[in-house]
Order: C-alpha cells, then sequence, then structure tokens
C-alpha cells in the first residue's frame, strides 16, 4: 500500500520532471531556430543582393545602377569619430569614479545616472541631439549623428572602464605610489597598461552597438543619397539606408537594403568576435 | 644605496621642483576626469532640460489632460497621449510574456542540461544575437514574420479565440499582418538572448554545494530549478527582466517596421496601432509646431518610463547577492 503510494508519487515527479525539460529544450531548440531564420534570410536575401556596385556606387534612384558606398562611408565615418570623442572622455570620466571618488556617495550617484544613459532608449538621444543641435543648426547634419552616436557611446565605454580599473589589484597602485611615481604616472604607465585589453574590448563592443543604431540618426545626420564627405551637410548611414530602402515600393532598392542588412550585420557580428577573442584572451 | 641607483648623483636634483611639476600635473589629470565625468552626469540634465523645455509648449496647450488624451489628429491638433503610451506598455507586456518563460528554459538547458561541449557555442550563439542591430529584426520581421501573421496565424486567432466572448474583443479585424501582436513577437525575439544571457548568468552564480546537495537528496532536475536556482537567484532574476522591459519600451526600429502605425484608441492587439518610440520615428521628420513639441512630450514620457524600470531593476539588482 504503503509502496504503491510512493511510487505513484515518484513517477508522477519523474513525468513533471520529464515534461518540464522537454519544454527547455524546446525552448532552446526555438532560440537556435530564431537566429537560423534571421540569419538564414539574411544570407538568402543578401548574397544575391551583393555585387561590386554595392561598394563602388552611391544610392541610385529606382531603375538605375547603384550601390551604397556613401552609406558605408556615413557609416565608418560617423561611428569613427564618435568613438574618438566618447572613447577618452568615458575612459577619463571611468577613471575618476573608481580611482579618485570610488565609494563615494558623488561616485555613486554618477555611476546611477551613466546607467541610466546606458540604458535610456536610443531614440531619445536622437530627439535630444535634434533639439540640441539640428534646430539651431538649421538642419540635418554628419555633426548632429556623430554627437547623438558619442552620447550612447560614452556611457558603455565609461561602464567598462570602471568594471576594468576595478579589476586591478590594489597592490600595483601601492607599489607605484612607493616608487614615488605620481598619481597620472601611475594611471598612464601601470594601471591602464594593465587593464587595456579590457578597455579596448569595452571600446570595440561600443563600436558594435553604435554602427548598428538607426533611431538615434534618422533625424540628427539624415539621409542623403550622394557621397557627402563633409560634417555639416547630411549624410547617409547604412542603417538609415537601410530603413528607408526596405520602405521602398521599388524591388531594386529593396535588394540593396538587404545587401546592406547584411554588410552591417556581418560587420557587427565580426567586431562582436573580435571583441570575444581579445577578452578571453585576458582571462 | 649607492648601487641602487647606479651611482646617480642625487644631491644636484631639485626635489623641490620636481615634486612640483608632478603635483601639477596630477592636478590637471584629476581635472581632466573630473571634467569628464562630470560631463556624463551634465549631458543627463542637458536631455533632461531640452526635452522639457521642447515638451512645454504641449504641455501649455493642454495641461495635463495630453496624458490621458486619447486622439492623435495632426488636422485638428487634437495631441493626446493615451494610444502612443498604450502600445507601449502593451507590446512589451506581451513580449516579457513570451520571452521571459522563453529565456528560463533555454538558461535552465543551458545550465543544468546541455552535454559540456555545446554550452559554450550555444551561448555564444545566443549572446551574438543580442548584439544583432535592431534594424535586422525589423526587416525580417516584415518580410517573415508579417506575411505569416497575415496568412496563417491571425486569421487562426480571429476564428478560434475571437469568437470567445469578452476576450474576443482583444481579437478582431482588421488584421493585415502588421500590428501590436506581431510587434510583440518582434520585441521578444529582440529581447529573448538579452534575458537569456542574464539569467544563465545569475545561475551559474549559485554555490555548487547547493546544487549538488540537492540532487544529492534526489530532486529532479525540474524540483533543482524550481526550488533551488529560481529562489535563490530571484532577486538578479528580477532585475534582468526588468532591464529586458526597459530595452522592451525603449525598441524604436524593430517595431517600427511591424507595427502598422495607426494612432487610434482600440481594443484589437491584432490590429495595426503605434508605440512611442515608432510615433516619434515615423511622425517625427514631418512633423513642426504643436505635433512635434507632442511627439517630444511624448518621448519625455518614454524616458521617465524606462528610468522608473532601470531605477526598479538596479534596486533589485543591487539587493541581491548574486550580482
Amino acid at each position: 500500500m504503503e509502496n504503491t503510494i510512493r511510487q505513484n508519487i515518484m513517477s508522477r515527479r519523474y513525468a513533471r520532471n520529464r515534461l518540464m525539460m522537454t519544454l527547455s529544450v524546446i525552448a532552446a531548440g526555438l532560440g537556435m531556430f530564431f537566429l537560423a531564420v534571421i540569419l538564414g534570410t539574411l544570407l538568402y536575401r543578401g548574397v544575391s543582393a551583393l555585387s561590386l556596385d554595392v561598394f563602388t556606387m552611391t544610392i541610385p534612384a529606382e531603375g538605375s545602377r547603384g550601390g551604397l558606398l556613401n552609406a558605408i562611408y556615413g557609416t565608418v565615418m560617423v561611428t569613427f569619430f564618435a568613438i574618438l570623442i566618447a572613447a577618452p572622455i568615458g575612459i577619463l570620466a571611468g577613471t575618476f569614479l573608481v580611482e579618485y571618488a570610488n565609494g563615494s556617495k558623488l561616485a555613486e550617484v554618477a555611476k546611477f545616472i551613466n546607467d541610466i544613459l546606458l540604458s535610456a532608449p536610443s531614440i531619445i538621444i536622437g530627439v535630444f541631439v535634434y533639439g540640441a543641435i539640428v534646430v539651431p543648426m538649421r538642419g540635418n547634419s554628419a555633426i548632429a549623428g556623430i554627437a547623438a552616436l558619442a552620447l550612447i557611446a560614452l556611457p558603455v565605454v565609461n561602464r567598462t572602464t570602471q568594471d576594468m580599473l576595478l579589476l586591478v589589484p590594489n597592490a600595483l597602485r601601492e607599489a607605484t605610489a612607493a616608487l614615488g611615481a605620481p598619481r597620472w604616472k601611475a594611471m598612464t604607465h601601470v594601471i591602464y597598461r594593465s587593464a587595456w585589453t579590457g578597455i579596448l574590448t569595452g571600446i570595440l563592443l561600443a563600436v558594435a552597438r553604435i554602427s548598428g543604431e538607426t533611431a538615434p540618426l534618422l533625424f540628427t545626420a539624415g539621409y542623403s543619397k550622394f557621397m557627402n564627405a563633409g560634417f555639416t551637410g547630411p549624410i547617409a548611414t547604412l542603417p538609415v539606408a537601410i530603413n528607408t530602402l526596405a520602405a521602398d515600393p521599388g524591388e531594386d532598392l529593396k535588394q540593396l537594403a538587404w545587401a546592406g542588412a547584411l554588410i552591417i550585420t556581418v560587420a557587427i557580428l565580426a567586431i562582436n568576435i573580435l571583441a570575444r577573442l581579445m577578452g578571453g584572451r585576458r582571462q | 644605496m649607492v648601487d641602487a641607483t647606479n651611482g646617480a648623483d642625487f644631491s644636484r636634483v631639485d626635489v623641490a621642483a620636481i615634486t612640483k611639476t608632478f603635483k601639477l600635473q596630477d592636478r590637471i589629470f584629476f581635472l581632466m576626469t573630473f571634467a569628464s565625468a562630470a560631463l556624463v552626469v551634465l549631458m543627463l540634465l542637458a536631455i533632461l532640460v531640452v526635452l522639457v523645455i521642447d515638451a512645454l509648449p504641449t504641455f501649455q496647450a493642454y495641461g495635463l489632460s495630453f496624458l490621458w488624451g486619447t486622439s492623435w489628429s495632426a488636422p485638428t491638433e487634437k495631441f493626446g497621449a493615451v494610444p502612443a503610451v498604450l502600445g507601449t506598455l502593451i507590446s512589451s507586456l506581451i513580449a516579457m510574456l513570451i520571452a521571459v518563460p522563453l529565456s528560463f528554459g533555454i538558461a535552465i538547458f543551458l545550465t543544468e542540461l546541455c552535454p559540456g561541449p555545446l554550452r559554450r557555442p550555444i551561448g555564444t550563439a545566443i549572446e551574438l544575437l543580442a548584439g544583432v542591430p535592431s534594424i535586422i529584426y525589423g526587416i525580417v520581421g516584415l518580410f517573415v514574420l508579417v506575411p505569416l501573421m497575415q496568412l496563417y496565424i491571425l486569421p487562426f486567432l480571429i476564428a478560434t479565440v475571437g469568437q470567445v466572448p469578452i476576450i474576443g474583443y482583444l481579437f478582431q479585424p482588421p488584421a493585415p499582418g502588421v500590428g501590436l501582436l506581431t510587434a510583440s513577437f518582434v520585441l521578444a525575439i529582440m529581447v529573448l538572448p538579452f534575458i537569456t544571457a542574464i539569467t544563465r548568468d545569475v545561475f551559474l552564480t549559485v554555490p555548487p554545494m547547493l546544487r549538488e546537495s540537492a540532487y544529492g537528496m534526489g530532486m529532479t532536475t525540474w524540483e533543482v530549478a524550481r526550488n533551488i536556482l529560481i529562489p535563490y537567484t530571484r532577486r538578479g532574476l528580477v532585475g534582468g527582466i526588468m532591464l529586458g522591459l526597459g530595452r522592451a519600451l525603449g525598441e524604436t526600429m524593430a517595431v517600427t517596421f511591424v507595427v502598422g502605425s495607426v494612432t487610434r484608441l482600440q481594443s484589437s492587439i491584432i490590429s495595426p496601432s503605434t508605440t512611442i518610440s515608432a510615433q516619434i520615428a515615423n511622425t517625427f521628420g514631418e512633423a513642426d509646431g504643436l505635433q512635434l513639441s507632442s511627439l517630444i512630450a511624448l518621448g519625455l514620457l518614454l524616458f521617465i518610463l524606462s528610468f522608473c524600470v532601470l531605477a526598479l531593476a538596479k534596486w533589485m539588482i543591487g539587493r541581491s547577492e548574486s550580482f
């Protein structure tokens, strides 16, 4: 009697376990399936749309030959200058929060504010830069796009720098101080050096993040069909070009959007993997 | 002493002068780092100030009734926040209802069931999925998911759930494929890798001793997950969910492509609708005057919303031991 009850309970528990574990495996399968569908669609539609023209010509009108050269240039240019601004400021800010103010109330507040910026919706950044730069300048410009992306990259670099500096053993700081080195020399010659791969990983991740951003660029950098190398005019970027071309009724232009989607995704995944490899080597 | 300094003659070195230069340099370096940190803080203030100033005309025109205004029409200059705010809240809620159980399932699979050699590749694949730009989710959603929804899933929902009293109101035509539910699905797929990565990381913080003892007591894998992993990490889990929710609320491109962008208050969740971010992305370019100001006011609401969610998430995670 007691045996059957026990057996019943056991079999019910095992049945429940089997059910839940099957669901868990299905969930993992679904996750892999989504990844496969996204990458599969991108490859299927993107590869057939790729050609040399894509890299050598600017965005065409429907029906004529063209490519994405100006958008590719725009993405590289805007991302490069955004990182050029955000990286030093982010590193210095992270340095202040960890090396000079760590543990103080002020630093806690500043860290919290940085985390808010880090997860602020990117379209809000776009709206802000529109009000702060585009309206006074009376028009979309590469400068506005650079400012928007820099503002998104800044908290990322700041945060990674904080995390990486916290990993540097205190003995290193004490040792350099004991040698009589001034603080800035200790930082640049010793502390940054030992945290360097980590900080660089953070910068790479920031590059990966901002080069795929669309929303903050829509009303800041804007869109242009033409090659525009300057800072003051509107400039096309790959994500905004994809956004514009995918909505176009023209079939050729849709094709071009898929080519752009493939290019930007492959580039971002490559940067992500590179960052991962660098981060992995550190351990 | 002489050996250690290679015989250098220190008597001629002006220690005081060097110390002075070092102090000055240190001061400059300190000020640079301080200015950078202050800049980050000022940026947040600047964002708030600009948003508030630009949104002011709206609040002057409608007062707080902007918050519960239900219509959005440019010709009559009537702007209310409710349709877009509701769209944002509902789509994020549905997305979380789908993504959270799936993420937990995948995390349990990765930490408890998955054969060792597969763990890293699958884990990395899911993290890479998190790096894919949101516009990619948008166009793949538009060209792959929308036709599926239009031809199979939505007609099926209308024919079945749509006939049930009360709940049926949520599943009424028109259902052209784009709509709130489609947007929710795309959002769910987008936040899935993000929540999964956090969930897996907090599950891995459970001490092996605790887990092994539970297995040793004869618990099944599900019982270990249910009674050990989830209770032990619950604050971290809730924090992770909130971070995912924050992403879903603010997501723009993935939603804009598939939500349909119809600003009207309606009961059906399968019809074309809008969200705050989609509303801004779609109409900001052509808007001016009061409409522009109202869009910025919507943006301010979104910022406040995501701030609250994030603050809650930080508070939860901060209080857990697992992070």
